[in-house]
């Protein structure tokens, strides 16, 4: 897990030890990134220059540095940690196995491993009330 | 590093995510992290727009 702005590490520093470490005991328990000018901002796609800031964008890259996931989200809206971990849940689980995660999986659900059988005959076991909760 | 206006966008789900290198505070220090770093492990890289924000 690694966190990043434009802010320089020494901002992080004091607002680890001024803030956040009054909201989550010992502070966040893992790396601030410092991104002066939003450069590796600009690469990711998240770099507003009007505002000089990279906005909220999460990145889920892989054990080969491959990107699988990501999503970006104005300022304002905060990010839903729940589906950010469901996603993290999902790409663990079709690594490698060849199967495949229908819409609304989590951890419990039925995955898929797709074959030509299959083909046409979704209907058979995927039903649209299996995409919610 | 190129002036980031010559650099291309590069994040594309499927494809390497681009490398990076930044000065990070770690535990009380501050350190040097690279994304080449943690080949091998799933690493969820996430921005935000500033310290001391509200969201």
């Amino acid at each position: 897990m690694l966190a990043i702005s434009v802010d320089s590490p020494y901002s992080h520093k004091i607002w680890q030890d001024g803030e956040l470490s009054k909201i989550i005991p010992g502070g966040l328990p893992f790396p601030m990134l410092s991104d002066p000018g939003g450069e590796i901002g600009w690469r990711y796609m998240v770099y507003d220059e009007d505002a000089g800031v990279d906005i909220r964008g999460r990145f889920l890259i892989d054990p080969d540095g491959i990107l699988q996931a990501m999503e970006i989200l104005a300022p304002a809206v905060g990010r839903n940690v729940d589906e950010m971990i469901r996603q993290v849940q999902a790409c663990q689980r079709v690594r490698g196995t060849g199967e495949v995660t229908p819409a609304g999986w989590e951890p419990g659900k039925q995955t898929i491993k797709p074959c030509a059988e299959m083909a046409g005959k979704v209907c058979e076991f995927w039903s649209p009330e299996m995409a919610f909760k | 590093m190129e002036a980031k206006e010559d650099v291309e966008w590069e994040a594309r789900v499927g494809k390497p995510a681009p490398e990076f290198e930044a000065k990070a505070y770690v535990a009380g220090e501050i350190k040097t992290i690279k994304l080449a770093d943690y080949r091998g492990q799933w690493v969820l890289l996430y921005f935000y727009p500033g310290d001391f924000t509200f969201v």
